[in-house]
């Protein structure tokens, strides 16, 4: 467990962990480029593989759903790339850690509670982006937020009402939003102990 | 104009390192769509409002797809008796946690993050899916 440091209190350095790639970015050196989940990628190539010799029209059925998901998929990773561009460019962990550091306040909470409403695509498309923001000083507890309210999509709204009723939809996107800032006031206190 | 191509350079670059990843984790996901039929998903739950919600938990975890896809199933579920406990938490944990892209967190962010985020989630979805279907069955 961390203790807070004087430096967390701009949030850099805050919740840092081996392993986690996370630094405050300043006079780390650049890490030399590798890719990561060479081994897993092997491991799941495999499993194709196997489960071709076990049964090939579902195996095939698996690589058309594979090649449907990443289509899909590799549109967000271009806009997802951009961002995280932008990000490095425009905001400097001062002024990150003013909207989403440790003083950030009820600012932070909204912006990571409605990026997450209007975040598109899987989880994992926004990793990236999101440890970026981290690196920079953006508070665990918002982005812990920011995940959970990814539950809440705008425009599957109107077809969460047809399948489940308008009830059901309000109280459970209610509940879901204040559950994210529930998760991220516990991730904080977890983070400062 | 050219730091941004610098940054955007950077991002290129740390997005594609995890190129591999991502594309084992896509890869998994098309196995899941391959292999796991609704009538799989139907058959694992039993009736018991409380266990269910439990293996609507677990299931929601370890199912993978858009968004869309789980309101789909989880509307046949319903249909099929299946009680709204169940359900609520199997569509919210189907966007919250993810067996498939645990490597891929793990990897970005380290362990102990991952570790406190899912289980926070976890306990979460419980407690808003049963929350959630209480109360829409009270106000019905």
């Amino acid at each position: 467990m961390n203790k807070k440091k004087p430096e967390a209190a701009t949030g850099a350095g805050n919740g840092a962990e081996k392993g986690s790639g996370r630094d405050t970015g300043q006079g780390s050196k650049q890490q030399p480029f590798r890719f990561k989940g060479l081994k897993l990628l092997g491991f799941v190539v495999l499993l194709y593989g196997g489960s071709y010799l076990w049964d090939a029209s579902r195996a095939l059925k698996s690589l058309e759903g594979f090649a449907h998901v990443l289509g899909t998929l590799i549109p967000i990773l271009i806009v997802v790339t951009f961002l995280t561009a932008l990000i490095n460019l425009f905001i400097d962990p001062k002024s990150l850690a003013r909207h989403l550091g440790a003083e950030s306040g009820i600012k932070g909470w909204m912006i990571a509670l409605s990026a997450g409403v209007v975040s598109h695509g899987p989880m994992y498309a926004w990793y990236p982006m999101i440890q970026g923001l981290r690196e920079k000083g953006a508070r665990d507890g918002l982005l812990i937020a920011f995940f959970y309210a990814r539950a809440v999509k705008v425009a599957l709204l109107p077809m969460m009402v047809a399948y489940f009723g308008l009830t059901f939809t309000v109280v459970l996107t209610v509940l879901t939003l204040l559950a994210a800032w529930g998760q991220g006031v516990v991730m904080d206190r977890i983070v400062h102990r | 104009m050219h730091s941004f191509l610098n940054a955007l350079k950077k991002a290129a670059k740390n997005m594609l390192s995890m190129t591999p990843m991502i594309l084992a984790i896509v890869g998994l996901v098309g196995l899941f769509q391959g292999f796991v039929t609704r009538e799989m998903l139907a058959s694992l739950f039993g009736g018991n409002p409380v266990i269910d919600t439990l293996i609507g938990t677990f299931a929601g975890m370890i199912a993978v797809g858009q968004a869309m896809i789980s309101y789909i199933l989880g509307g046949e579920l319903l249909d099929q008796g299946v009680s709204l406990y169940a359900v609520a938490a199997f569509v919210l944990a189907w966007v919250t946690l993810g067996i498939v892209q645990l490597p891929m967190e793990i990897e970005v962010f380290g362990g102990r993050f991952v570790l406190y985020r899912n289980v926070l989630a976890f306990v979460s979805t419980i407690l808003v899916a049963t929350a959630a279907a209480g109360v829409t069955l009270w106000l019905a």
